[in-house]
């Protein structure tokens, strides 16, 4: 047994990552967190509207249990149950976790934690600090770890990028190799276990609301060290963000939980001031089309609808491919205590105000659904032995994944409000499976050769020696470009096979061209040129994954949109018909007389489709291709039926 | 009270450069400023308060207790903080930017005028003993003849000027540093109150400087030895 | 559609103690441009104005919406956050430069270690006895919390540091940043249990004393922060806490 601490190496110092360490700290392991810049930057700061928990403050009488299902329906019935529900059911503790740390949520006129309302669901369960909330949880976690830093027990590596695992002769994940990207050193880190809590990989499309850092090269690194990258083709197109050449800014979904309606003039050659246009010329297509959950379902069906206002219908503001967000009929004052934040985003960025004119926004890619593939341990309460060394452990022992990186929690699309909380929640959650993973080791890693560390050391060496004499003419950062312009033209919201087999084609002409790159910049110091390339080879790769994997999914499922495989929910049809008709089943014959014809086949349709297709898509690296394959996904605890939301 | 560390001593120092600005600095500058406007009454009061404070008793000890030696300190740690300060108010044009750089600048000519100021008064007058009530015919003399050049109208301009400047400005720094005025409103209102004693104080002391130029009028001791 | 061309002015340092030159780059002029998306086009093409293939700038930047701090540079001599700098608003020819009150890592980019040092000098956390599920946190008015909120969106971006005359390169100044996280945590029902300890470390060399209330943090903070209003509110703390320090210590 070992006598020294448990050491385990953290890449990324965003929430999950610093959740992770923290709690790692407090079982008295020893963590370095490895981060590609100075903590307190990482993209977790971007998140915005807030953190789901059901605590019922409202009286509402919301629950964990609703919390749960919510969750499952807003993604298709694509996640694992048993996790998502433990998940949910932690969520009310994280909050007052989050909270005693001196986050500075927004507060009732007692004093308790306020809630507001966010897409997919009927209830005020997202606690929020403004419309910071992303920021402010990453700060408290990362005073956290600094105070763990300033004891001695957490060591932070900032400026150092992670390239790659180290395995040992069985496979097994030994430690990371890590480049410092101001001296240009490449080393290794010895530990019991790696973490990667590196987040999304949202620069595959170039133009999104992720950072510059999401690159996904880290998990996509693992997976061409041979681990498993599942529902890759599951990305998120946020239904609002503030268009523009750099990045698309994100426009909160609390901007609709807060009131904010989104509509365009009936009448597409309407060029009025949109203050000047009658609430009768508007057209309030996201109320009209879903009068129950109205300007909030979830973000697949908003973004949808707006991508038919805008070039089904061609209403788009102007003829441009723009809707207002409209939040002027709400009080200034209203506003900058509970949107301060993205109002002045708004306003530093188009030079308007918010608060006196609607915004102009339109979808942008958000968040990946998909990710590592990652393993978890259910109890038999249909909750999460939090004591499972399988939890977050991706498919090479050793190596785990938390947070956006990982796959589990959000099924086909996520709700608003889900990804902070299972940031924190896998962060938190894996730190005991971690210790007894460790325990369970029969060779600790003092005992593998050092012959492994230093051929992986020099692996890595001569990858960036020969990144650094690459001399073609293809500037890397062009290249990049024209690679998220194929994404975001073929494999955005509305898909479809001619488009989708064009990309995986256009693709695959990128990665010959990327054979003929230039590193621009061959210095030793301080030098980013040669990690960029490294990190576009890994967008190549990733870009494939999600591409095949949209390709190979015939059906409709969450932000996987193909209207080819549209199953057309008849417009007066009951989810609860589906439960009937699969209870009748169940007892024998279904009776013919209780559902309208259109109805039962539907029906039938909707179930053939999920015996094929209710599954999670693994993505294996074989002769430079994906390699698709499909695993059961655990739907044990709630049957999966059609989403409705009007 | 324990053995104060390095760090404490430096915090005390700065904290008690600040107070030795209101108190004694400050309050003497206000007095003397008052004091010296009797002038513009008439000669004859003006003359008395003089005698009056140069009939003392232990004069010296108490201008070194509370004058000469605050006075210093305040100067020494004065400089300690100019050489710290980077003023880059041509780049960051705004106007409490611009007081912290004249806040400087008023204090260092300050010091300058004082020398100017006490080699000219205090230090003849201790030199040729002129005490008790033959300091005031001394003095007033050295003033009259000082009034008449426009090199002195310009020194004692500048001088009062700055110090008026600094004192004024300086209590605002003072209520801001010792946290008596916290809030924006509470600086910017307080700004505009140190202003008006500034002013008023700068009208005193150029009345005084006026009424020296247009009617020096020598006199003779009260009192006889 | 001919656009049209946009000259940037870029102070650059190859390492920490190499001589800073300069270079002009013209990149092409779009409608909502900003300094970074400048930059990109530099990286696309890396090529001076008198037409030499130099090596791309080199700067730091991640979310390109001002919440994360990286972006801060000089530009046309005033310290601010390159992705809020719209070019159309900007004075032609635009120049960049790095902050000069941190050390240059390369061109562009510094290193601003000194502000994260100074966090755990002023132990800027809650000490909580750990992140186990304890229940609720302490109950706080909203009015509290919206004046801790406006504090705690302090992304440690330099700008206030960069443009304060009292901060300089070797001296120790803790700076508006690091008294503005004082008052934040002292402001916080368990924080404050450990304020004492937050204003002594306050009240050496380089402390709340030697700010000189030049008020330029105020101005440059992009997040608006009242920086002001927390250091003449640590001046009351600390002057209490001096009295406190000197009868009964």
């Amino acid at each position: 047994m070992m006598n020294r601490k448990k050491k385990i190496v953290v890449i990324g110092g965003g929430l999950a990552g610093l959740a992770l360490a923290m709690k790692f700290c407090e079982r008295n392991g020893e963590v370095t967190v490895v981060s590609y810049q100075s903590l307190k930057r990482s993209h977790s700061v971007c998140a915005q509207g807030g953190i789901n928990a059901a605590i019922d403050a409202k009286n509402e009488g919301d629950t964990p249990e609703k919390h749960f299902y919510d969750t499952i329906k807003g993604g298709d019935f694509l996640a694992h149950q048993p996790l998502v529900r433990d998940m949910c059911y932690q969520a009310p503790a994280i909050i007052h976790l989050m909270d005693r740390m001196g986050v500075a949520f927004n507060r009732t006129g007692e004093g308790h934690l306020d809630f507001r309302r966010f897409g997919g669901t009927l209830y005020n369960r997202t606690a929020f600090a403004g419309a910071t909330t992303g920021q402010q949880l990453v700060y408290a976690l990362d005073e956290q770890v600094r105070r763990h830093v300033h004891d001695g027990s957490a060591k932070t590596l900032e400026w150092h990028e992670y390239l790659g695992a180290v395995l040992d002769s069985e496979g097994i994940c030994r430690g990371a190799v890590i480049h410092d990207l101001r001296t240009d050193e490449i080393y290794t880190l010895q530990a019991d276990a790696v973490v990667l809590a590196t987040g999304g990989p949202g620069q595959v499309y170039a133009r999104s609301t992720n950072s510059v850092v999401n690159t996904g090269a880290a998990a996509t690194t693992a997976y061409l060290q041979g681990a498993k990258y599942a529902n890759g083709e599951f990305i998120q197109i946020h239904p609002t963000a503030i268009p523009g050449q750099d990045k698309l800014r994100l426009m909160s979904e609390s901007a609709r939980g807060e009131g904010g309606r989104i509509w365009v003039p009936r009448d597409a050659n309407d060029k009025r001031n949109p203050k000047k246009i009658p609430e009768s010329e508007r057209y309030y297509f996201l109320e009209e089309r879903y009068p129950l959950f109205k300007n909030l379902v979830p973000r697949d069906v908003a973004s949808r609808e707006i991508y038919d206002i805008v070039y089904n219908q061609n209403l788009g503001v102007s003829g441009d491919p723009m809707v207002y967000l409209d939040l002027t009929h709400k009080s200034r004052e209203f506003l900058d205590n509970r949107l301060g934040g993205i109002m002045d985003i708004y306003t530093k960025f188009t030079g308007v105000d918010p608060r006196e004119t609607p915004m102009k926004i339109f979808p942008a890619v958000h968040y990946s659904m998909g990710g590592l593939w990652t393993d978890y341990g259910p109890d038999n309460d249909g909750l999460i032995d939090h004591g499972s060394p399988r939890n977050q452990m991706t498919s090479i022992q050793g190596l785990f994944a938390a947070g956006e990186a990982d796959y589990q929690y959000h099924g086909a699309n996520r709700l608003g409000a889900n990804s902070l909380l299972s940031c924190i929640y896998t962060g938190l959650m894996m730190a005991r499976g971690i210790m007894n993973y460790t325990d369970s080791l029969e060779k600790s890693v003092e005992d593998i050769p050092s012959t492994v560390f230093d051929d992986t050391r020099a692996h890595w060496q001569n990858r960036f020696n020969d990144i650094k004499k690459m001399d073609g003419t293809e500037n890397p950062h062009k290249l990049h470009h024209e690679l998220g312009d194929i994404m975001l033209a073929n494999v955005l919201i509305v898909r479809d096979n001619k488009s989708l087999d064009k990309a995986v084609h256009e693709i695959n002409d990128i990665e010959t061209r990327f054979k003929d790159v230039k590193c621009l910049d061959t210095n030793d110091w301080a030098n980013p040129s040669p990690s960029f390339i490294n990190q576009l080879y890994c967008m190549i790769h990733l870009s494939k994954i999600i591409t095949k994997g949209a390709l190979m999914r015939d059906e409709f499922r969450g932000s996987h949109y193909k209207p080819d495989f549209d199953l057309h929910q008849p417009k007066d049809f009951d989810p609860h018909e589906y439960i009937d008709y699969l209870e009748q089943k169940q007892y024998g014959e279904v009776s013919q007389e209780k559902f309208p014809a259109d109805h039962l086949t539907y029906m039938k349709r909707f179930e053939e489709n999920n015996e094929k297709w209710l599954k999670t898509t693994v993505a294996q690296y074989k002769d430079n291709q994906p390699e698709i394959t499909y695993e059961e996904v655990n739907t044990s605890l709630v049957t999966p039926r059609p989403r409705k939301y009007d | 009270m324990a053995k104060p560390s390095k760090d404490e001593i430096h915090y005390l120092l700065l904290k008690l450069h600040s107070l030795t600005g209101i108190v004694p600095i400050g309050a003497f500058l206000v007095v003397h400023l008052c004091v010296n406007s009797l002038r513009t009454v008439g000669v004859w009061p003006y003359q008395l308060s003089i005698d009056a404070i140069n009939n003392l008793p232990f004069l010296l000890v108490i201008e070194i207790t509370f004058i000469y030696i605050p006075l210093l300190f305040h100067s020494v740690m004065g400089f300690y903080v100019i050489h710290h300060a980077k003023t880059n108010v041509h780049r960051y044009r705004y106007p409490r930017n611009g007081l912290y750089t004249l806040q400087r600048l008023s204090g260092a000519v300050v010091f300058v005028f004082l020398i100017y100021h006490l080699g000219t008064t205090v230090a003849p007058k201790l030199w040729e003993g002129k005490h008790y009530f033959e300091a005031a015919p001394f003095l007033i003399d050295i003033l009259n003849g000082e009034f008449q050049t426009w090199q002195g109208l310009l020194v004692y301009t500048i001088g009062i000027v700055s110090a008026t400047f600094h004192f004024s400005n300086g209590l605002w720094g003072f209520c801001v540093s010792w946290g008596i005025l916290i809030g924006e409103n509470a600086q910017r209102n307080g700004a505009i109150v140190f202003a008006a004693i500034g002013l008023a104080l700068t009208v005193l002391g150029m009345a005084t400087v006026a009424e020296f130029n247009m009617n020096p009028i020598p006199v003779e001791a009260t009192v006889a030895r | 559609m001919t656009e049209k061309n946009l000259t940037l002015k870029i102070k650059r340092q190859d390492t920490p103690g190499a001589a800073a030159y300069w270079q002009t780059f013209e990149v092409p002029h779009r409608p909502f441009a900003n300094i970074i998306s400048c930059l990109m086009e530099i990286q696309k093409s890396p090529t001076t104005g008198d037409g030499k293939k130099v090596c791309p700038v080199t700067w730091d930047s991640n979310c390109l919406e001002e919440v994360c701090g990286s972006c801060t540079m000089v530009i046309n001599g005033r310290v601010r956050q390159a992705c809020t700098a719209l070019v159309d608003n900007l004075e032609k020819p635009i120049t960049l430069e790095p902050m000069s009150k941190f050390p240059v890592i390369r061109d562009l980019q510094v290193n601003r270690e000194r502000m994260f040092e100074n966090l755990k000098k002023v132990k800027a956390w809650v000490d909580i006895d750990g992140s186990h599920d304890i229940g609720e946190g302490p109950i706080m008015t909203d009015q509290d919390r919206a004046k801790r909120y406006v504090m705690s969106e302090c992304m440690t971006c330099g700008c206030c540091l960069e443009a304060c005359p009292q901060f300089t390169l070797d001296n120790a100044f803790l700076g508006a940043a690091t008294f503005n996280q004082v008052r934040l945590f002292n402001l916080h029902p368990t924080g404050e249990m450990k304020k004492e300890d937050r204003l002594n470390a306050v009240m050496g060399e380089g402390g709340i004393a030697d700010c000189g209330n030049a008020q330029v943090c105020v101005e440059v903070c992009p997040k608006n922060i009242p920086l002001t209003e927390s250091i003449a509110d640590i001046g009351r703390q600390t002057t209490w806490q001096a009295i406190k320090n000197i009868f009964t210590k």
